[in-house]
C-alpha cells in the first residue's frame, strides 16, 4: 500500500520510540505489528531513515546485530520525540476525520 | 552489545572534513549490504535456501539493486553537501561573531581605524564625484568631442588687452560660415533675457540661436519640431520658439497640447513649434527658451561691429582637431580682410578654434579642482598609511595568541580566515562609514552656492553645473575596493607571517612580543609610516595654509562702499514699456514709493552692482590735453546713477558735489569722477571743472567734471580702476538696479519692497533681489571654495597623522614597559620618563617635517597662480603650521609619555 510520506516518517518514528533499531528491524516490526497490512518499500524506508537523520530527528550509530552483522542503529532525539507526538496526533485527528466522512450511511 | 563509533564526534571537534565521497558511497553500500542480509537471515529461518533468499531479498527491494543504489548515494551525496554549507556558515558566523568581539573589545583601535578609512575615502569619493561631473564627464549633447568652439580673436592695442574668445557679428559668422569647409555643421547663440508679456509676466533667460543650433549638438526636441533650416536665410524670419523641457513643465504644467500655442515674448506674438529634450538648458547652461536670431530686424542684424554671438561647431567627418584649427586661423584672416576693425589700423583680428570640453571650466577653477584632486589623494593615502600601521601593530600584539592556538590544534587556513574576517569586516565597517562621508560631502559641495562660482559664460559649463554633483557610483565602488584592499591586504600580511612564526619565539618575548622591541622590521616600518604620514600632512597644511591668507587677505581689501543692510534688486523694462522721456518720472516714482517703506534710509539706483564684474567700460577723452587716436585712448568704467546710490553704498564724496535734480536731460552735461580717475588722469593738477568726453550714453562731446568720489572695486582682487558716474536723469535707461538702505535686516524687506514695486508697475518684472552681502560673497566664492576645502582636507589630514603619532608612540610604549619599568626602578623620575618618549614622538616628527617642508616647499608652486597678494614661500605661513604641527605632534606623544611615567615598575618587572 502506498503511503504518503509524512505518514512514513512518523510510522519509522513510532517504531524507533520503542526502542533503538536498525532499518530492517524497523520494517519487520512494522509489518508484524500491522498483521501483514503495511508492507513499507525498502528503498523508501532507507530514503526516509537518511532524511530523518539529516533533519536530526534520528541520530545513527555502527553497531553490531544478535547474528554479528554490522549494522546501522537508529534513535529518536529528543527533536525526534517531540515531532511524533505532534504529528502523530495530527494524523490520527486527520483520519478520524476521514472515517466519520466515510462511515456516514446514505439514509 | 553495541559499539558506537566516537570517530564522527573527534572529527568535528578537530574540525576535519567529515566524510568524503568515497566514505559516504561505502557507509551506504554497507548499510544496504546488510538490510538485504539480515532479510536474507529471516527468510532462511522460515526455510529458504540461501540462493532463494537473496533473490527474494532483491526482488523486495522493489527495483534493482543498482539503481537502489545510486539513488541513496545521490541523496547522501546532496544531503552531505547541504550539511558542509551550513557548517561553513556557521563558522563564518562564529568568526564574524569573534571578530565583531575582537574590535569592540578594543574601542579606541576601532574607532580610528574606522573612523580613518570613512573619512579618507569618504572624501576622496565626494571630490572625486565633484571633479567628474565638472572636468571629466561629457556633456549632455551628441559625440561632444566632435564639437569646437570657434570665436574670433581680438590683438592687443593700447590699454585694450588682446581677447582670446572674442564673440561673433551676424555678418561675420554669415561670411565664416559660407566660407568654412571643415565643419559639418555650425550654429551661432547667445543668451538674452525676454519677458513673456503674455499671461503673468515674468522675466526669463534665454537663448536666441541659429536653425542649426539643435542639430550641430545632435539633439532634437522632445515634441513638436525644429527649427527649418530656411528659417536662417534672412533676417525677419517668422517668429518662432522652442521651449526648454523645465518652462514647460513649470509655466505651462506640460500641457500636451503647447505645440501650436502662440507666447508673447516683448510684446511679440510667437509660435511654439517644440519642446527642447529634458535637461537641456543650452549651451549657456541658463536658457529657458530658444528664439531663432533671424527673428530679429534685418537692420539689427546688418552691423558687422556689434559683435554678440558665441558660435559652435560640429567638425565633418575625417577632419582633425589640427585641421580645423588651421582652416579657421586662415579664414580668421579672410573675415578680417572683409571687416577690418574700423578704429584701429595695423591690429588685425584672427579667428581660432578650440575643443568644446577644454572651454568647459574656466582655468583657475579647473586648477583649484585638481589641487583638490591632489589633495584628496594624499589624504587618502594617509588614511590607508594610518590604518595600514595600526594593523600591523594589532597583529604584532597578537603574535602570542596566534602561536598559542597554532600549538593546540587550530589549522592555519582557519586562523588564516579568521584574521582575514577581522580585516574584512573592519574595512566593510569603515566602507559603511564612508558612504556616510561621502553623502555628507556631496551635500556640502553642491550647496556651494552654484551661481555664484565664476562660470565661463557660453563655454558649455553652463550646461553641468555645482548642483549636478551627486554620488558618484564608479568612485564610490573604486574607494570602496581600496578599503577592502587595504584592510585585507594590512591585515593578512601581518597574519600570514604571524602564523609561520614559532611558538618558541613568540613565548619567549614578554607581551607584545619582538616585533615591537626598536630596531625590529616592523617596529622600522611603522616609524617610517609615521614619517610619511606626518610630511603628507605638512604638504597638506603648507597648501591649504597660504589659500587661507591669501583669502584672508582678499577678504580684508576694502571694497569701498558699505554692504551691509543694503538690499538690492534688479528691475527691467521690457523694449517698449516705457518711453525714453518718461523715465525719469519712473523712476523718481519709485525711489519715492520705496523710501516711504518703513526702515528705509535711502534709495539709489545704479546701472550694475560693485563686486559684480558686469558693469560697461568705455572710453575716455581728456578735453584739455591733446587729442588721442581713440584706439588708444584709456579706459573707464561708466556707470549710471542716481545721487542717492552713493548715500545708499556709502561711498564718499572726496570733492565738488554729487549730481543735483538740476542735473537732467538738456541741462549742462555733468560727470563724477573716482579718486583713482582723478590720480591717473590729473596727477597734479584740480579735476573739478574740466572737461571730459566718454563713449557712452551720448557725452562724447564733453561734460564737466564735478566732483570726486571715493574708489569702489568692481572686481574684489585687482587694484581699483578708473571709474566716471553719470547722472541717471541725463542719460537715462531701462533696466537699473535699485539699491536700498534700511535700519533693519535687508532680507526681512524683500516683501515689502517686492509688493510696493508690483503696485507701482506689475508688468515691469523685479527680479534677482539678493542683499548686497551676498553679492560681495559671491565675488569671493572661488577663493572661498578652494580655501574652505582644503583647510578641511589639511584638517583632516592632521588629525589622521596625530592619531599615527598616537598609535605608533602607545606601541612603543607597550614594547618597551619592562624597560621603562627599570628605568623608574632604578631612580627615573617621572618627568624624564615623559621626555624620553616625548622626545622620541618630536624626533620622529621633526623628520617628517622636514621631508614635508620640502615637499611643500616644491609643490605650493603650482598654488601661485591661484593666491592673492602672497608668495607660495610664504615664511608666516610656514613658520605658523610648523608651530601648529610640533604642537599636534606633542599632544600626540604626550598622552602615551604620561601612560608610561605611571608605569608601577614592580607590575611590568614581575608581568608581561
Amino acid at each position: 500500500m502506498a503511503l504518503l510520506k509524512g505518514t512514513l516518517d512518523v510510522l519509522v518514528l513510532k517504531t524507533l520510540s520503542w526502542t533503538p533499531m536498525h532499518a530492517f528491524e524497523i520494517t519487520s516490526w512494522l509489518e508484524s505489528r500491522s498483521t501483514g497490512r503495511l508492507v513499507i518499500d525498502d528503498a523508501a524506508l532507507l530514503q526516509a531513515l537518511h532524511r530523518m537523520e539529516e533533519r536530526k530527528l534520528i541520530v545513527a550509530d555502527w553497531g553490531v546485530t544478535k547474528n554479528g552483522r554490522r549494522a546501522r542503529y537508529y534513535r529518536l532525539t529528543p527533536p525526534g520525540r517531540a515531532h511524533l507526538r505532534a504529528e502523530s496526533e495530527r494524523l490520527v485527528d486527520h483520519f478520524e476525520a476521514l472515517t466519520t466522512v466515510l462511515a456516514t450511511k446514505k439514509v | 552489545m553495541r559499539r558506537f563509533d566516537f570517530l564522527p564526534g573527534v572529527r568535528r571537534l578537530f574540525r576535519l572534513p567529515l566524510r568524503n565521497t568515497t566514505a559516504i558511497h561505502a557507509d551506504i553500500d554497507e548499510e544496504l549490504e546488510s538490510f538485504l542480509a539480515s532479510r536474507v537471515d529471516s527468510l532462511m529461518t522460515r526455510g529458504m535456501s540461501y540462493d532463494d533468499a537473496r533473490h527474494e531479498a532483491v526482488r523486495h527491494l522493489g527495483a534493482s539493486i543498482d539503481h537502489v543504489r545510486d539513488q541513496l548515494h545521490h541523496s547522501a551525496e546532496l544531503r552531505e553537501r547541504r550539511m558542509q554549507f551550513h557548517e561553513h556558515l556557521e563558522d563564518l558566523a562564529q568568526d564574524i561573531r569573534y571578530a565583531a568581539r575582537g574590535l569592540v573589545r578594543r574601542p579606541a583601535f576601532t574607532a580610528v581605524a574606522v573612523l580613518t578609512l570613512a573619512i579618507g575615502i569618504g572624501a576622496t569619493t565626494a571630490i572625486f564625484s565633484a571633479v567628474n561631473v565638472l572636468l571629466l564627464r561629457p556633456l549632455p549633447v551628441a559625440r561632444p568631442g566632435e564639437l569646437m568652439r570657434v570665436s574670433l580673436s581680438t590683438p592687443e592695442v593700447g590699454q585694450r588687452k588682446s581677447i582670446r574668445d572674442m564673440v561673433w557679428s551676424y555678418p561675420k559668422a554669415t561670411s565664416f560660415r559660407a566660407s568654412q569647409q571643415v565643419f559639418s555643421s555650425v550654429s551661432l547663440y547667445t543668451w538674452t533675457q525676454i519677458t513673456i508679456t503674455s499671461g503673468d509676466v515674468e522675466l526669463i533667460r534665454g537663448e536666441t540661436v541659429s536653425a542649426t543650433y539643435f542639430r550641430t549638438l545632435g539633439l532634437a526636441p522632445s515634441r513638436g519640431r525644429d527649427f527649418a533650416l530656411d528659417v536662417d536665410a534672412h533676417a525677419g524670419a517668422a517668429p518662432q520658439a522652442i521651449l526648454s523641457d523645465a518652462l514647460w513643465q513649470r509655466r505651462y504644467n506640460a500641457d500636451p497640447d503647447i505645440v501650436g500655442k502662440i507666447i508673447d515674448l516683448d510684446r511679440k506674438p510667437y509660435t511654439i513649434i517644440g519642446v527642447a529634450p529634458q535637461g537641456f538648458k543650452g549651451l549657456t547652461g541658463q536658457g529657458e527658451l530658444f528664439t531663432p536670431i533671424t527673428a530679429r530686424s534685418a537692420a539689427d542684424l546688418s552691423e558687422a561691429q556689434s559683435h554678440e554671438f558665441f558660435m559652435v561647431a560640429r567638425r565633418a567627418p575625417g577632419v582633425d582637431e589640427a585641421q580645423a584649427e588651421a582652416a579657421v586661423a586662415v579664414l580668421g584672416k579672410r573675415i578680417n580682410d572683409l571687416y577690418p576693425d574700423q578704429f584701429v589700423n595695423n591690429a588685425p583680428w584672427g579667428a581660432a578654434a578650440h575643443p568644446l570640453d577644454a572651454a568647459r571650466v574656466a582655468p583657475l577653477i579647473r586648477r583649484s579642482l585638481l589641487v583638490l584632486f591632489a589633495a584628496v589623494g594624499f589624504v587618502l593615502l594617509i588614511a590607508c598609511v594610518n590604518v595600514a600601521n595600526l594593523l600591523l601593530g594589532r597583529a604584532s600584539a597578537r603574535r602570542r595568541e596566534i602561536a598559542v592556538r597554532l600549538a593546540i590544534g587550530a589549522g592555519r587556513g582557519r586562523l588564516v580566515r579568521l584574521l582575514l574576517t577581522e580585516s574584512v569586516l573592519l574595512s566593510l565597517i569603515g566602507a559603511a562609514g564612508s558612504i556616510v562621508v561621502a553623502w555628507v560631502g556631496i551635500r556640502l559641495l553642491s550647496g556651494v552656492n552654484p551661481a555664484t562660482l565664476p562660470v565661463q559664460r557660453g563655454a558649455g559649463l553652463g550646461a553641468v553645473t555645482f548642483s549636478s554633483i551627486s554620488l558618484d557610483w564608479m568612485a564610490l565602488a573604486f574607494t570602496l575596493g581600496v578599503a577592502l584592499v587595504v584592510g585585507v591586504f594590512f591585515g593578512l600580511a601581518p597574519a600570514l607571517h604571524a602564523t609561520r612564526a614559532s611558538l618558541a619565539d613568540a613565548m619567549k618575548e614578554g607581551g607584545s612580543g619582538a616585533d615591537n622591541v626598536r630596531g625590529s622590521h616592523a617596529a622600522v616600518g611603522r616609524r617610517l609610516l609615521v614619517v610619511a604620514e606626518v610630511a603628507l600632512a605638512l604638504v597638506l597644511l603648507a597648501g591649504s595654509g597660504l589659500m587661507i591668507r591669501s583669502l584672508t587677505k582678499l577678504l580684508a581689501i576694502d571694497p569701498g562702499f558699505d554692504a551691509r543692510n543694503l538690499l538690492t534688486t534688479r528691475l527691467t523694462i521690457p523694449p517698449g514699456g516705457l518711453s525714453r522721456d518718461s523715465l525719469p518720472g519712473f523712476y523718481s516714482q519709485l525711489t519715492e514709493r520705496l523710501g516711504a517703506l518703513p526702515g528705509v534710509t535711502n534709495v539709489g539706483l545704479a546701472a550694475c552692482a560693485p563686486l559684480g564684474g558686469g558693469c560697461n567700460q568705455t572710453l575716455i577723452e581728456l578735453k584739455d590735453r591733446p587729442k588721442v587716436e581713440p584706439a588708444r585712448q584709456p579706459l573707464v568704467g561708466v556707470h549710471w546713477v542716481t545721487s542717492d546710490f552713493f548715500a545708499a553704498a556709502r561711498v564718499p564724496l572726496k570733492r565738488g558735489r554729487l549730481f543735483t535734480t538740476a542735473d537732467r536731460v538738456g541741462a549742462p552735461k555733468v560727470l563724477l569722477i573716482n579718486e583713482t580717475a582723478a590720480r591717473a588722469f590729473w596727477p597734479n593738477e584740480d579735476p573739478i571743472g574740466k572737461r571730459v568726453g566718454i563713449g557712452q550714453g551720448g557725452f562724447s562731446d564733453g561734460a564737466e567734471v564735478i566732483g570726486i568720489v571715493g574708489d569702489v572695486r568692481q572686481v574684489q582682487d585687482s587694484a581699483a580702476k578708473p571709474d566716471t558716474y553719470i547722472s541717471y536723469y541725463q542719460s537715462p535707461r531701462a533696466g537699473m538696479m535699485v539699491f536700498i538702505r534700511t535700519v533693519r535686516n535687508p532680507s526681512a524687506l524683500g516683501g515689502d519692497v517686492r509688493r510696493a514695486l508690483h503696485d507701482l508697475a506689475p508688468q515691469f518684472p523685479v527680479y534677482d533681489m539678493q542683499p548686497m552681502t551676498e553679492r560681495a560673497a559671491s565675488a569671493t566664492a572661488q577663493a572661498r571654495f578652494s580655501a574652505v576645502l582644503l583647510g578641511l582636507f589639511a584638517a583632516t589630514a592632521l588629525s589622521l597623522a596625530v592619531v599615527g603619532i598616537y598609535g605608533v608612540m602607545s606601541l612603543a610604549v607597550t614594547a618597551r614597559t619592562r624597560e621603562i619599568g627599570i628605568r623608574i626602578a632604578l631612580g627615573a623620575d617621572q618627568r624624564r620618563v615623559q621626555r624620553l618618549v616625548v622626545g622620541e614622538g618630536l624626533a620622529l616628527v621633526s623628520v617628517g617635517a622636514a621631508i614635508g617642508l620640502a615637499g611643500a616647499l616644491l609643490s605650493t608652486r603650482v598654488l601661485q597662480s591661484l593666491l592673492f597678494d602672497l608668495t607660495a614661500s610664504d615664511p608666516f605661513t610656514y613658520v605658523s603650521i610648523l608651530i601648529l604641527l610640533g604642537g599636534a605632534a606633542l599632544v600626540a606623544s604626550w598622552l602615551p609619555a604620561r601612560r608610561a611615567s605611571r608605569v608601577d615598575p614592580v607590575v611590568a618587572l614581575r608581568g608581561d
